[in-house]
């Protein structure tokens, strides 16, 4: 409202004036990640060594892929709790096929995630349940599933490993972990940026009203949006199974907050529509350096969810766009 | 300034308001006094500084130097729409301030309930009883308990008004000052005429602000007329001694045009029929119909709220489904179910609400423009930015957009932008027949002139269209013809040929 008023003050036909080019949120995170790092620097010397942030790295890919199929869900404008419980269910079943139909258990663990992201789209577009309700719910039958099915951990036999080379090996010094997860990434660029349903998705979560009335299947764009969330959330949890050589019911739990954090953290509006790859591949750097950081530094194990946190409520404050909403809720 | 009233001292007095945003200066040393019991109309164009003066008047936004005196308070400061009831000024607001899911009763009282407490209970027969009183006062015809989101828009109005009213009595004002920022703007013409009778009884106890974009409406309603410019106060004269196209001109600075409408581009639309609608119906909305459209035709459909133009445009766009008939495109016999379908056979639809139906504000001025057309800007089944750009830049052009660049967000153009990106958008898609609701709604004199152009330049190219406006005389200066709904009928078709055009008042007789 204020914005036409003022630029019509030049007087009808003249361009309106502009405030400076708007600075894109990702600026102030890479802006952040640096500060940290430096910081993590002068807190120990070896941090910035090769080995470390290799290291670093490869702890963030996890994290980076969550956040990704996270920001699916996020930009079209919704949000998906149930990435716990896949990432738990996903590997614990991933453990237990690889010994029977051992490499099937990919593709079949692969399947079962973007399953998950169906029905997560379906119970929201067609039953017309809100996500969070919808994916809490499925989230929580899973992660219920997982425990049913391996009540204790369970290891993956030494006999099975050479099925986990995929993962576990090592390309030209540079381990698979991360040549998958910089594979993801570009796949996820690249989808967002030269394909239609990429952009329809933007569309859906930034006008879903607008974008109906244009002749965008939204149901459409909404459910591949959680599917391929999920689709990211088992390929996850089949990549936590493989670099533990086993896996617990429980290693998902913590994935479903700190997905949103990396997502957030990023600079992408949690209101759908704005954001994007690059901004999420920041916040999982971010959160990456920050975990391993601390603990390279020495900072007390309990203390440290606290600095996580207020790290979060800083990006937050940099990156969020208040112009887009009036009503923070 | 000279005083045109007898009462020396206002209730109200704003002098050297200035306000400057970065890079703009909205207010500009503006002064505004408003005298008891007298109904000023302020005119100006879109930007001229009218919201700015009216949110420094509720204490939205502070003003950089100036003062503000009540006749009761003496200079005050006014730190919101909270503390600008307190000393009697209030706010009517375009979109309506009112919590629909609440009846009358929990909105006329919102969170001034305090007043009805008794040993620290609320006092529910009381409230009940003054809510009463004052639904009476405001002449409103409601019941305190029915929930807000049933009333009609303009009893919504009312209440807010009663509210005011109210809240201006608690504080100990007799004569409040309440303003209406574009009061008309939702209502049907019967609705319209109800605001203003309630308003004129009221005036005995209240002095109204009233901003309009109809001119006329202001003339005839208003006591005084205060006209900005740019930010700046350009003139001000008695209600009856002004002149529309007076005023038309000391708002824009210059005159403008008789031929507004750009009725001496009006062509002679093509043979060929783009689209015919045959025994059409909507149950409860509205009875069979048939029309018929040319190529290049512009046809006005003109209903008061409630006359089933609505559903006929729904039923055109996909939106919801007719309970009978056909539409025919171009001969074709065609039902479209849903928008995606009616987009593919190539009918358009520019809606009223821009900023929630029409654009992704928070994309960019590229991406809303190629939205329909990302299909075929496929190069080897992928988007390239070469070709994305190129479809844009064209449009942009095309339809003379004025944007910093391709990539701006496209929530922070001015309206009329915004406006004409939607229309690009639309019709860089190969639409045949178009539905332009409301297209120049919020948007200013300069850049209304610009659509209007637009829409000229598009009938020339064979677009058939079918236009339902903001004004009468909009709708009679763009249109070929002239369809007439009421009460869900069709009731009568109009010529409406370059000087040869019917006179609101023609129609107003039919329709009402």
């Amino acid at each position: 409202m204020d914005a036409t008023a003022i630029t019509a003050v030049n007087g009808p036909g003249e361009r309106p004036q502009k405030p400076a080019r708007r600075v894109p949120t990702f600026v102030y995170s890479i802006g952040l990640l640096i500060l940290i790092v430096l910081c993590l620097q002068a807190g120990n010397q070896n941090f910035l060594s090769a080995y470390n942030l290799l290291t670093i790295l490869d702890f963030s890919v996890i994290l980076l892929l969550v956040g990704l199929g996270q920001m699916c869900a996020i930009l079209v404008g919704g949000n998906d709790l149930s990435v716990g419980g896949n990432i738990s269910f996903t590997s614990v079943v991933f453990v237990m096929l690889i010994g029977r139909i051992g490499v099937l258990a990919y593709p079949a663990c692969l399947v079962m995630g973007v399953a998950v992201g169906v029905i997560n789209g379906v119970l929201l577009t067609r039953v017309r349940i809100p996500s969070f309700i919808a994916t809490l719910g499925t989230g929580g039958i899973l992660a219920s599933l997982a425990m049913v099915f391996a009540p204790v951990p369970v290891n993956i036999p030494t006999n099975q490993w050479k099925y986990l080379s995929v993962i576990t090996e090592k390309t030209f010094g540079v381990s698979n972990t991360l040549l998958l997860g910089l594979g993801i990434l570009l796949l996820y660029q690249f989808f967002y940026r030269y394909t239609v349903t990429g952009k329809r998705i933007y569309f859906t979560g930034n006008n879903i009203n607008m974008a109906w009335m244009s002749g965008i299947d939204v149901a459409a764009a909404r459910i591949i949006a959680f599917a391929i969330c999920g689709l990211s959330a088992a390929a996850a949890g089949i990549m936590i199974s493989a670099e533990q050589y086993g896996s617990n019911p429980y290693l998902g739990e913590p994935y479903i907050l700190n997905s949103i954090a990396v997502v957030v953290v990023g600079g992408t509006a949690l209101t759908g529509g704005t954001g994007g790859v690059v901004n999420t591949l920041i916040g999982a750097l971010i959160m990456g350096v920050l975990k391993n950081g601390m603990n390279v530094v020495g900072i007390d194990q309990y203390f440290q969810q606290s600095i996580l946190g207020v790290m979060i409520i800083i990006c937050a404050v940099l990156t969020f766009d208040r112009t887009k909403t009036t009503v923070i809720k | 300034m000279s005083d045109t009233t007898l009462i020396p001292t206002p209730v109200l007095r704003l002098s050297g308001i200035t306000k400057v945003y970065p890079g703009v200066v909205a207010l500009e040393g503006v002064d505004l006094a408003i005298y008891p019991n007298e109904v000023v109309g302020l005119i100006g164009e879109n930007g001229a500084g009218k919201s700015t003066l009216m949110k420094v008047l509720v204490g939205y936004v502070q003003p950089d130097s100036g003062r503000l005196e009540t006749a009761k308070d003496g200079p005050v400061f006014l730190s919101g729409p909270a503390s600008a009831i307190e000393h009697g000024i209030g706010m009517v607001f375009q979109e309506g301030a009112l919590i629909p899911n609440l009846s009358v009763l929990d909105n006329l009282f919102l969170c001034h309930e305090k007043t009805f407490e008794r040993f620290g209970f609320l006092s529910h027969r009381t409230m009940r009883r003054i809510a009463r009183e004052q639904i009476r006062l405001a002449q409103i015809d409601v019941d305190v308990d029915s929930l807000v989101q049933d009333l009609s828009l303009a009893n919504r109005q009312m209440v807010e008004v009663a509210r005011l009213l109210w809240l201006s009595s608690i504080y100990g004002h007799p004569n409040p000052v309440l303003i209406l920022d574009e009061p008309t703007a939702i209502l049907s013409d019967t609705e319209v005429d109800t605001l203003f009778a309630i308003l004129r009884s009221i005036k005995h106890r209240a002095s109204v602000v009233l901003i309009s974009h109809r001119l006329s409406e202001v003339v005839e309603n208003s006591d005084r007329i205060v006209i900005l410019k740019d930010g700046r106060n350009v003139a001000e004269m008695p209600a009856g001694s002004a002149k529309i196209s007076e005023i038309e001109q000391l708002m824009v600075g210059h005159e403008v045009s008789a031929d507004r409408y750009l009725e001496e581009h009006q062509h002679e639309p093509q043979e060929v029929e783009v689209l015919r609608v045959e025994e059409l119906r909507v149950e409860g909305q509205f009875e069979p119909l048939d029309f018929s459209l040319r190529k290049g035709e512009i046809v006005g459909l003109i209903g008061l709220i409630g006359s089933g133009k609505e559903a006929v445009r729904d039923c055109l766009t996909g939106i919801r489904r007719a309970d009978g008939g056909h539409i025919f495109l171009e001969g074709l016999k065609v039902s479209p179910a849903n928008p995606h379908q009616s987009i593919r056979l190539g009918i358009g639809h520019v809606p009223i609400e821009r900023r929630s139906q029409g654009l992704a504000t928070g994309m960019s001025v590229q991406d809303n423009i190629n939205l329909l057309v990302l299909k075929s800007l496929r190069r080897g089944g992928l988007l390239t930015r070469r070709a994305g750009r190129r479809n844009a830049q064209r449009w942009v052009e095309r339809c003379r957009i004025k944007t910093p660049s391709l990539d701006v967000l496209s929530g922070t153009l001015s309206g009329g932008n915004q406006q004409k990106v939607v229309i690009a958008k639309w019709i860089g898609a190969n639409t045949r027949f178009l539905i332009l609701d409301h297209p120049t709604r919020g948007v200013d004199v300069g850049a209304k002139e610009e659509i209007y152009h637009l829409i000229r330049d598009l009938s020339l190219e064979g677009i058939g269209m079918l236009i339902m406006c903001d004004t009468l005389e909009e709708d009679i200066g763009l249109s070929h013809r002239i369809l007439l709904m009421k009460e869900g009928r069709l009731i009568k078709e109009m010529a409406a040929a370059p000087n040869a055009k019917p006179t609101p008042s023609d129609i107003i007789k039919f329709i009402v």
